[in-house]
C-alpha cells in the first residue's frame, strides 16, 4: 500500500510526533486529575493553556523574562489561580449531583477566558520569538528543534512531579483515594472540597507549564485552546481516565498517530483518525491502553 | 401545574403566529430575533429529550444539526429528489417538507448507527466524550467529502428563492410548538415513563422488563431527528452550508446551556432558556459589541452559580414537573 520511507525519516517522524504529543500529554494529566476527583470534563483546560502562553509572552516582551525561566512564575501562579477558580466557581457546583452544572461553568469559563484574551491581546496569531527559537539539536542522529525538546522535558518533569506528589505525600494519597471512591474517601475523613481544590490547583499549574511549552513552540491565538482541550481528552482516553502516567503516554501516542497520519495519508484526515482511535478505545478498552488488567485484591 | 398555563400558551402561540401580519413587523429587528429564539428552542428541546428526560448527556447535537443542514443542501444543489419537477418549479426544495424530513431522518439514522455501539458500551461521561468525538469525525468527513459536500467551503443553495422571512418565522414557530407537543405526548406515554425510569435507575428499569438499550437509542435518534430538521430549517435561512458554520460547536453548547438555564427535564425549560439566553446574548451584542462573548461567558457562570436548577423550576411544586 505505502512505500516505506527510509528509516531516518521514520525516526524523524516518530521523534517530532512524540515531542509534540507530550504537550497533549501534560494537558491530559491536568484533565485527568480534575476528572478523577470531580468527574468534570474541564473543557476550559485548553483556554487556560493559551492564557498561560499569553502570560509568558507578556512576561517575555514586557519584562524580558526568558520563557523557560518564567516557569518559576507561571507554575505557582497557576496553583493559585486553580485554587481560586475552584473556591470561587466550582465549589458549590461540585456538591450538586447534576454534573451538567460544573460542565457548563467550565464552558462559561472557556468563553470568558477566550474572549478576554481577544479583548486584551487581539484575535491575531501571536508567538514568542527568542534567540534560540530557530535553533535545533541533534538527537539519535536526527535533528529536532530545541524548544520542542524543552517542551518534552517540561512535560516529563511535570508528570513526574505530579506522580511523586500522588504517590509519596499524604495529601496526594488523599487525592488518589478520592478519585477512586469519593464516598469512601469522605467517610475516611478526607474533605472533598480540599482534594478537589488541590486537583484543580495542580491541573491549572500544569496548564501553565503546557502554556510555556506552547508559547515557545507554536504560534497561538485566543481560540486555539479548544482543539487542545479535545486533543487532551483523546490523550486521556487513550491513557485511561484517572491514570496520570497513562495520560502522558496517551498524549505521546496521539502525537505519533498524528505525525504518521499526516505523513502517510493526508493532513486533512488527522483529526478524523485521531477521534476514530479515540472512539474505538472508548468502546473496546475504556480503561485505557496502558492500564494493567484489573485484579481484585 | 398551573391550570391557566395551557391557555396562556395557546394565546401566546396565537399572538406569535399573527405577528407577521402586524405592520412593519417583518422588517423589524425582533422578527429575526424571534426566528432564532424558535430555532434554538427546537435545538434545546432536542437536547432536553436525550439528556434531560433520558439522562444521557450528549455532546454531539451539532453533528446532527449539521447532518440535517447538509442533507438539505445536498438534495437541493444536486437535485436528487424532484428530478424534472425542479425545472418547472424552481422553488420546490425551498421549505419542502420531504427534504426537511429527510434531513431529520439522515440525522436520526446516523444517531441510531453510532448510538447502538456507543450506548451499549458506554455510560455517563464516556458516552458524552464519545458523542463529542463523533461530532469531530463527522465534520472532518464533510470537509474531505470532495464535490459531493463542497469540501472546506461547503455548498451554496440558490438564494434567489428568498423572498421574505415570514415562512422561516412560521415554520420555526410551528416546529417549536410541534416539538413541544410531541415531547409532551411522548412523556405521557408508556415510552416516556420508560425513558424516565431508565434515567432514574437503569438497573430497576431493566429489572422491570424495559429494554434499556432500545429506549436510550430511540431517545438519541429522536433527539437527532429534531436537530436534523432544525438544521434543515437553518439551510433555508443561511443558504451557505459550510463545515465551520453548521458543525460549529455552538450548535451544541448554546442549546445545552439554554436547556440547563431554563430547566433540564422540563417541557417549558428549553423554550424559556432559549428566549432568556438568546436575549442576553443579543442585548450584549448591541450594548457592548466588543465584549459581548465575555458577557455571554459571565452569564453562563452566574446562571449556573445561582440558578443551577433552571428558571422553569423556580416555582415548581416538588415532585411535579
Amino acid at each position: 500500500m505505502f512505500n516505506l520511507p527510509p528509516p531516518d525519516i521514520l525516526l524523524q517522524l516518530s521523534l517530532n510526533g512524540a515531542l509534540g504529543g507530550a504537550m497533549y500529554g501534560v494537558a491530559a494529566v491536568g484533565l485527568s486529575l480534575i476528572f478523577g476527583t470531580m468527574r468534570l470534563i474541564f473543557l476550559a483546560q485548553g483556554a487556560m493553556i493559551i492564557l498561560a502562553a499569553y502570560f509568558v509572552r507578556a512576561l517575555f516582551y514586557g519584562l524580558g523574562i526568558d520563557p523557560f525561566l518564567s516557569l518559576l512564575i507561571v507554575v505557582p501562579v497557576g496553583l493559585g489561580v486553580g485554587w481560586l477558580l475552584y473556591q470561587g466557581l466550582f465549589r458549590k457546583a461540585a456538591a450538586e449531583a447534576d454534573r451538567n452544572v460544573s460542565l457548563l461553568i467550565a464552558v462559561g469559563l472557556m468563553f470568558l477566558v477566550q474572549n478576554l484574551m481577544t479583548v486584551i491581546w487581539g484575535g491575531n496569531t501571536a508567538g514568542v520569538v527568542t534567540s534560540y527559537t530557530a535553533s535545533g539539536i541533534e538527537l539519535l542522529g536526527v535533528r529536532t528543534s530545541f524548544t520542542r525538546s524543552m517542551g518534552f522535558l517540561i512535560a516529563l518533569a511535570g508528570t513526574g512531579l505530579v506522580m511523586l506528589f500522588l504517590r509519596k505525600t499524604i495529601v496526594g494519597k488523599a487525592v488518589r483515594a478520592a478519585s477512586e471512591d469519593m464516598d469512601a474517601a469522605t467517610l475516611m475523613g478526607i474533605s472533598p472540597h480540599r482534594v478537589n481544590a488541590i486537583a484543580f490547583a495542580i491541573g491549572i499549574s500544569l496548564a501553565g507549564a503546557a502554556g510555556v511549552a506552547v508559547a515557545t513552540t507554536f504560534p497561538f491565538n485566543p481560540f486555539a485552546g479548544f482543539i487542545f482541550s479535545l486533543k487532551a481528552l483523546v490523550a486521556l482516553a487513550l491513557g485511561g481516565i484517572g491514570n496520570v502516567t497513562g495520560a502522558l503516554a496517551g498524549g505521546i501516542l496521539l502525537g505519533l498517530i498524528e505525525a504518521y497520519v499526516q505523513f502517510f495519508i493526508s493532513g486533512g484526515w488527522t483529526n478524523a483518525i485521531a477521534y476514530g482511535v479515540f472512539l474505538l478505545v472508548l468502546m473496546f478498552k475504556p480503561e485505557g491502553l496502558f492500564s494493567r488488567p484489573y485484579k481484585k485484591a | 401545574m398551573n391550570r391557566a398555563l395551557p391557555w396562556i400558551a395557546i394565546v401566546a402561540v396565537a399572538a406569535l403566529a399573527l405577528l407577521p401580519f402586524a405592520p412593519g413587523a417583518v422588517d423589524a429587528y425582533y422578527f429575526s430575533f424571534l426566528f432564532f429564539v424558535f430555532l434554538y428552542a427546537i435545538m434545546a428541546q432536542s437536547w432536553n429529550l436525550v439528556a434531560g428526560y433520558g439522562g444521557q448527556i450528549s455532546l454531539g447535537s451539532h453533528a446532527f444539526f449539521g447532518l440535517g443542514a447538509y442533507t438539505t443542501a445536498i438534495l437541493w444543489t444536486g437535485n436528487y429528489l424532484w428530478g424534472s419537477l425542479y425545472d418547472t418549479y424552481p422553488n420546490i426544495y425551498y421549505f419542502d417538507p420531504v427534504t426537511m424530513a429527510l434531513g431529520g431522518l439522515v440525522a436520526a439514522v446516523a444517531a441510531a448507527l453510532i448510538g447502538l455501539p456507543l450506548l451499549s458500551k458506554l455510560r455517563g461521561d464516556y458516552f458524552a466524550l464519545g458523542t463529542l468525538g463523533f461530532g469531530e469525525i463527522v465534520k472532518v468527513l464533510f470537509v474531505n467529502g470532495g464535490d459531493f459536500t463542497g469540501s472546506a467551503f461547503g455548498l451554496v443553495a440558490p438564494a434567489s428563492s428568498f423572498d421574505t422571512l415570514r415562512p422561516h418565522y412560521w415554520v420555526a414557530l410551528g416546529l417549536m410548538v410541534a416539538t413541544a407537543l410531541a415531547i409532551r405526548a411522548l412523556m405521557r406515554s408508556r415510552y416516556g415513563l420508560a425513558l424516565i425510569a431508565v434515567r432514574d435507575d437503569e438497573m430497576a428499569a431493566s429489572a422491570n422488563g424495559i429494554d434499556v438499550l432500545k429506549v436510550k437509542v430511540a431517545a438519541f435518534a429522536g433527539s437527532a431527528f429534531i436537530a436534523g430538521v432544525a438544521g434543515s430549517l437553518y439551510t433555508f435561512y443561511i443558504f451557505h452550508v459550510g463545515p465551520d458554520s453548521v458543525f460549529d460547536l455552538d450548535w451544541m453548547l448554546l442549546p445545552l446551556m439554554m436547556t440547563v438555564v431554563g430547566g433540564t427535564g422540563t417541557l417549558l425549560g428549553p423554550i424559556i432558556g432559549a428566549l432568556v439566553m438568546y436575549a442576553v446574548f443579543d442585548l450584549a451584542k448591541i450594548v457592548v459589541p466588543d465584549y459581548h462573548p465575555v458577557i455571554s461567558g459571565l452569564t453562563i457562570i452566574l446562571a449556573m452559580l445561582f440558578l443551577p436548577k433552571g428558571l422553569a423550576r423556580l416555582r415548581a411544586i416538588p415532585g411535579k414537573v
